[in-house]
């Protein structure tokens, strides 16, 4: 369970900024910054610029996603934008549009 | 929007996290726990819990709210209130019931929507009627 969870039917417009992992499973638009883990669960929206650990993706995101871990965009997952991150992974299913940058 | 019976969670809270804090607007359905920080008002159609050492700037609107943190801004309760031990609230609040325990700090004004006693209600009319006499 990640410690702090933005439900379904929940809306967040404006800054979250998190030391711990994020779950967003409803709403959210604005910045989005965590120190660890970010899942965006199937039917979580994400309009905004991530910049965290991890993050798997299985919902919807519009922005850039910059994480100094991995990046997994799952299937289901529906990303505009760009993606900066040490590893990436895009799984069959996954629409993704948006430049990788793998930082090497 | 298609929800899969793979969902993990069929939740429809939210919590912010201990080590989290929100600047802007929460709305939505769900209920709402606050274990961090929230600058922004809280619009809810659930219940709001503010856990202990949670610190919130905002107005809340929710059906039941319990306080147990920090809270300047007003709250509007459809349901009750609670104000519990070690809680600090400055505003005012405004729902169908309170309670303030003891411990908790509290400074505002308090607005309960009730109705009066039969018997006052009956007085207060009886008063009004001699006044008319």
């Amino acid at each position: 369970m990640a410690s702090t969870v933005i439900g379904v039917g929940i809306t967040i417009e404006g800054e979250v900024t998190s030391e711990e992992d994020v779950l967003v499973q409803g709403t959210l638009r604005g910045k989005l910054i965590a120190k660890d883990a970010v899942t965006i669960d199937h039917g979580g929206t994400v309009e905004a610029d991530i910049a965290s650990g991890p993050v798997a993706v299985a919902g919807n995101v519009t922005g850039n996603i910059a994480s100094n871990d991995r990046v997994d965009l799952q299937n289901g997952a529906r990303v505009v934008g760009n993606v900066k991150a040490t590893r990436i992974t895009i799984a069959d299913g996954a629409q993704f549009k948006g430049n990788v940058d793998m930082d090497v | 929007m298609m929800i899969r019976p793979s969902d993990r969670s069929e939740s429809r809270d939210a919590i912010i996290g201990r080590a989290t804090r929100v600047r802007g607007r929460i709305s939505g359905e769900g209920s709402l726990v606050v274990e961090g920080v929230v600058e922004g008002d809280i619009a809810v159609r659930g219940d709001v819990t503010l856990a202990p050492g949670s610190r919130a700037a905002s107005n809340v609107e929710a059906s039941e709210v319990t306080l147990r943190g920090d809270l300047e801004g007003d709250v509007h309760a459809a349901g009750a209130i609670r104000i519990e031990s070690g809680a600090r609230v400055r505003g005012n609040i405004n729902g169908d019931s309170v309670s303030l325990e003891d411990g908790a700090e509290f400074v505002g004004r308090v607005e309960l929507a009730f109705d009066l006693p039969a018997e006052l209600a009956g007085a207060s009319a009886a008063s009004t009627a001699n006044r008319r006499r």
